[in-house]
């Protein structure tokens, strides 16, 4: 046996060797090992979470919402966590529309997941509930899905553009997402706050439409009565302003109900609607003059192999009388002066056979062959309307050209592009194209179309006070690349008023089965009920103050000469949209107030106050000292840290009345 | 030794105090993102609430509901342009 001394030492040995072993292990773990055991560690108390951006929200010209970003939940529900599994059930059941199957299957699982996505009124009563467990996510919200559904479009399930504005807008309104770092706690469960963000999200911008709701609503109604009325396959109705190119409103409609954007992407034979380029063309290039006359053959003329009938039959027409009771047999022996390269060029010049340029995804440039192409009919063809394809968009841009005195401007359907904060990033200014024909030969070609209203196959379309200036078209329908037997699509045009227009109407029928097929008794009077109603809106954007000086062209009705109705007044002056509805005033400067004292402040200074963010007031839109009509809209941007900003630019706040 | 015992309590009072501190300061946070989230519940839920009443407010304005009722309550129709009266502007007014 060893001695005690060398059995100490050997003790002592071991224990060096094991503190040794133990200094070198830790050695390992912390400096050999450490930086993946550190990460290891942090991957077990934090996660790294990506912040959704705010998707910008659409609006139309006057403010109205037409698509908001929301806050909506996903609910998960872990049934062995719940207190009272009977009252929990019954209130989860209510508040998510679970049937009593749902939920007792949900029970039997160990964590039930339930997508949604529920708003936060449906899930506000379960936040209280133990074993609910909410998911927060940005959702795309429609306030009236019905409203422009095709022109303005749907995001997918990724929260980005799928179709329509939403996809075109789709890099200005998604934003950029943020990233942060939260905490878990030892069971793995998430801190309610992100413990450091690392990259603020960048809220997506707000874009303003052209759009107006009130026109839009009118402009859909008018054609789905229409559509039932008529029985019709489809139709299409396009209003916009021509002194700006502003699309006002855009319906389509098809027969099942479905509302694909074919203003933009179907095409169709114009028929009488392209004579009055043809007669463009003739003025311009002084090949007709006012007096000259052409036989009407008895309605009937055979020209190069093919025949050429007329409706309304006529001894002799002049320009006026061929655009009036659109006859095809005078409307080609007046183009018959025209050269090939002439009538192509005044086509192009109108935009058919090109993208107008608006902001949408798909559009369709239509078909306008080059001369190279033509047959020996085909500069007959054109005059009529047919060998030619084009878009509602594009008909209406090209009577847009005739309204605004001969200039072509691009379409658009953006107004205005702003920041979170407010701050416009854009503003919609006319971009002209082109000029197509003179202000002189606009003028004398909007006269010509007066006439159609006024004595010809417009007539329908007729207001008593207001002048109209118009043009009908009836085409047959191509299907399946032959003309089909009894199918034609009724098309309108018109300019309201016919003196300085401010509104272009294009409305399309396709193939109406019950009545009448012509356009001058189905498309015409769509339009006029169209037109009356937008009188009787007012916050439809028309200048009243301009329509008062056109109004008195006609003797106004008696007030009291219909059965004793009142008569709807229009409050004179009227401002349009853009001017608001009173006298202008310098809007008050309400930065670093408290939100209730800057709002009181702009409704006695006699302005709507519509707010964003809370807090405390930083600025307003219009701005402060700008000047704005009484009874206009201000917006307020306000921010719980407004004061700190403010200060730190010199400005005196927080101010009177202020609310931290 | 009594030096040495009186340092030992020093450096255990400071300890405690340290650990007692960053404790209060945690606890303070995780009140503090508790009581934001539920602010922000509760904005998220006035905003649901907000935007559920435009969109009743939008359909109850909207001409499908409107014009209807207008007819059929108030026996009123919606006027053609010869019931529309626009007040010319007085000369020299604008």
């Amino acid at each position: 046996m060893a001695r005690p001394a060398v059995r100490i030492q050997v003790v002592e040995f071991g224990v060096l060797v094991g503190l040794a072993l133990l200094v070198g292990r830790a050695a390992q773990v912390q400096i050999l090992h450490g930086r993946r055991w550190a990460e290891e560690a942090q991957a077990q108390r934090t996660e790294r979470i990506v912040l959704q951006a705010r998707r910008g929200a659409l609006y139309d010209r006057h403010g109205t919402p037409l698509a908001v970003t929301q806050e909506t939940y996903h609910v998960g529900i872990a049934p062995n966590e719940l207190r009272d599994p009977a009252a929990d059930g019954a209130l989860i059941s209510r508040r998510l529309g679970l049937t009593a199957r749902a939920w007792q299957q949900a029970l039997r699982r160990r964590y039930a997941y339930f997508a949604g996505p529920y708003s936060a009124l449906e899930v506000q009563p379960l936040r209280s509930v133990r074993g609910v467990h909410l998911e927060s996510v940005l959702n795309r919200f429609y306030p009236d899905p019905a409203v422009a559904r095709a022109t303005i479009g749907r995001v997918g399930d990724d929260v980005l553009g799928a179709s329509g504005l939403e996809r075109t807008l789709d890099s200005l309104l998604a934003g950029r997402s943020g990233a942060a770092v939260v905490l878990k706690d030892r069971a793995g469960r998430e801190y309610e706050s992100p413990a450091r963000v690392i990259a603020p999200p960048v809220p997506g911008l707000d874009v303003v439409l052209t759009l107006d709701a009130e026109l839009q609503e009118i402009a859909q109604r008018a054609l789905d009565d229409a559509l039932r009325r008529m029985d019709a396959d489809g139709g299409d109705v396009v209003m916009l302003d021509p002194g700006t190119g502003e699309v006002l409103a855009l319906a389509s409609r098809q027969r099942d109900g479905s509302a694909r954007p074919s203003a933009f992407t179907d095409t169709f034979e114009p028929g009488s609607l392209a004579k009055i380029f043809a007669a463009a063309a003739l003025l311009s290039l002084r090949r007709v003059s006012p007096t000259d006359h052409v036989s009407g053959e008895g309605g009937k003329w055979r020209v190069l192999g093919r025949t050429i009938t007329d409706e309304d039959p006529q001894p002799s027409l002049t320009m006026a009388d061929a655009i009036r009771v659109s006859s095809n047999i005078a409307i080609a022996k007046f183009a018959a002066r025209l050269t090939p390269a002439e009538q192509y060029a005044t086509l192009r010049d109108f935009g058919f056979g090109a993208f107008t340029g608006i902001e949408f995804p798909a559009e369709a440039t239509g078909r306008l062959r080059p001369p190279s192409e033509w047959t020996r009919p085909s500069a007959a063809s054109l005059a009529m309307g047919y060998e030619l394809s084009v878009t509602p968009i594009q008909v209406a841009m090209a009577y847009g050209a005739l309204a605004n005195d001969g200039l072509l401007l691009q379409p658009t359907l953006i107004r205005e592009v702003r920041s979170a904060s407010g701050g416009v990033r854009y503003r919609h200014r006319p971009e002209p194209v082109r000029r197509v024909v003179s202000r002189e030969v606009a003028v004398a070609l909007r006269n010509l179309l007066r006439g159609v209203v006024e004595h010809g196959t417009g007539a329908e379309a007729a207001l008593t006070n207001f002048p109209v200036a118009a043009k009908t078209g009836t085409a047959r329908r191509v299907v399946n690349g032959r003309y089909a037997a009894g199918e034609y699509t009724a098309s309108f045009a018109a300019l309201f008023p016919a003196d300085q227009p401010q509104l272009v109407l294009v409305v399309k029928i396709d193939n109406p089965h019950k009545g009448s097929y012509f356009a001058a008794q189905t498309a015409a009077p769509v339009t006029r009920s169209m037109l009356e109603q937008a009188l009787a809106a007012r916050t439809v954007a028309l200048d009243r103050a301009r329509l008062s000086t056109a109004a008195p062209h006609a003797a106004a009705a008696p007030v009291d000469d219909d059965g004793g109705l009142v008569p709807y007044v229009v409050p004179w002056p009227y401002q349009p949209d853009s001017a608001g509805v009173g006298p202008r005033r310098a809007v008050p400067d309400v930065a670093g107030f408290g939100m209730r004292e800057a709002v009181r402040t702009l409704h006695r200074r006699g302005f709507r106050v519509s707010l964003r963010g809370w807090g405390v007031a930083e600025h307003t839109w219009p701005a402060a000292g700008d000047s704005a009509a009484a009874g206009s809209m201000v917006t307020l941007f306000a921010d719980p840290h407004a004061a700190d900003r403010l200060r730190s630019r010199g400005a005196a706040a927080p101010r009177r009345g202020s609310r931290r | 030794m009594a030096k040495g015992r009186h340092w030992v309590a020093v450096w255990l009072v400071a300890f405690l105090v340290t650990t007692w501190l960053v404790y209060a300061r945690q606890t303070a946070a995780i009140r503090a993102a508790g009581e934001l989230a539920d602010l922000r519940a509760r904005r998220a839920n006035m905003d649901g609430h907000r935007a559920d009443l435009e969109r009743r407010i939008r359909a109850a304005e909207g001409r499908a509901v409107l014009v209807p009722r207008a007819q059929a309550r108030l026996g009123l129709h919606l006027p053609s342009d010869s019931e529309i009266v626009l007040v010319p502007a007085p000369s020299g007014s604008r």
